[in-house]
């Protein structure tokens, strides 16, 4: 009942993922983009960003305003290192696929 | 029919320079550490754009060519700013791709830009320099590839 109930609570928020206390969160990028659109970490807390390219291209994952710059060969996965971050957004994109949208990490 | 079109250009350019751009050199958060000649080398060819430190040229000051300054710092900045370098070595796997962006630079020479060596001539390397940085470039990437 309770987890019936925190889905129903999810459901108006869209795509929205929180990373938990001790969570390496992870993005996939797939045909479609990245998934989730928005994630969710803890301010003032270093984290692990595992980011998946499902696809059949190498992508190359990037923020300016992190300073984080990747290249994820077709079907890998890699490990960001982020240091703790102040309350705020920043974007990302894949630097080789401009159309395939963008992403952002809120830290709250 | 010949002076209009100067007056008209004229005009133009004189409107142009209301449009203007904030020469800022923010604080450096974490500077590259690297060896004093490879250092040296890259200040002289890469620092104006790709650095806090920009040495703001006259044409900073004069559209259309400060319009052009302004976007190559920015986007220069964006791309790789060695002022932020602590930044990127705190995560490998950025730290090794910076490393090989301007490893392809070097071995493609396509940086800086033409019209920038044109205009400021100093920013060309010498084989030395070049070299230099490219044996440094190696170094680096490897140690990194060995530490993750």
């Amino acid at each position: 009942m309770i987890s019936v109930l925190a889905t129903l609570a999810a459901l108006p928020f869209g795509p929205t993922v929180r990373a938990d206390d001790d969570a390496q969160p992870v993005i996939r990028f797939h045909d479609g983009g990245f998934e989730p659109d928005e994630l969710v970490v803890k301010a003032k807390t270093p984290f692990r960003l595992h980011v998946v390219n499902l696809t059949k291209d190498p992508i190359e994952f990037e923020s300016f305003e992190r300073n984080r710059e990747c290249v994820v060969l077709p079907g890998a996965r890699i490990v960001v290192y982020h240091p703790a971050l102040d309350p705020g957004s920043c974007k990302y994109f894949d630097d080789f696929h401009h159309d395939a949208g963008q992403g952002t990490i809120t830290a709250k | 029919m010949r002076r209009k079109a100067l007056v008209a250009l004229a005009c133009i350019f004189a409107a142009a320079q209301a449009i203007r751009f904030e020469h800022t050199n923010p604080p450096v958060a974490g500077d590259l550490a690297a060896p004093p000649a490879v250092e040296r080398a890259l200040r002289q060819a890469c620092y104006d754009c790709h650095s806090n430190e920009t040495r703001w040229p006259w044409s900073a000051n004069l559209a259309p060519f400060s319009w052009l300054v302004h976007y190559d710092v920015t986007e220069g900045r964006k791309r790789l700013n060695f002022s932020s370098w602590d930044a990127y070595v705190s995560d490998p796997g950025t730290r090794i791709q910076k490393l090989r962006n301007l490893q392809k630079a070097m071995t493609e020479d396509d940086m800086p830009p033409w019209y920038y060596r044109l205009l400021h001539p100093d920013s060309k390397l010498s084989e030395s320099q070049h070299d230099v940085i490219v044996q440094w470039l190696a170094g680096e990437i490897t140690s990194t590839q060995s530490s993750q």
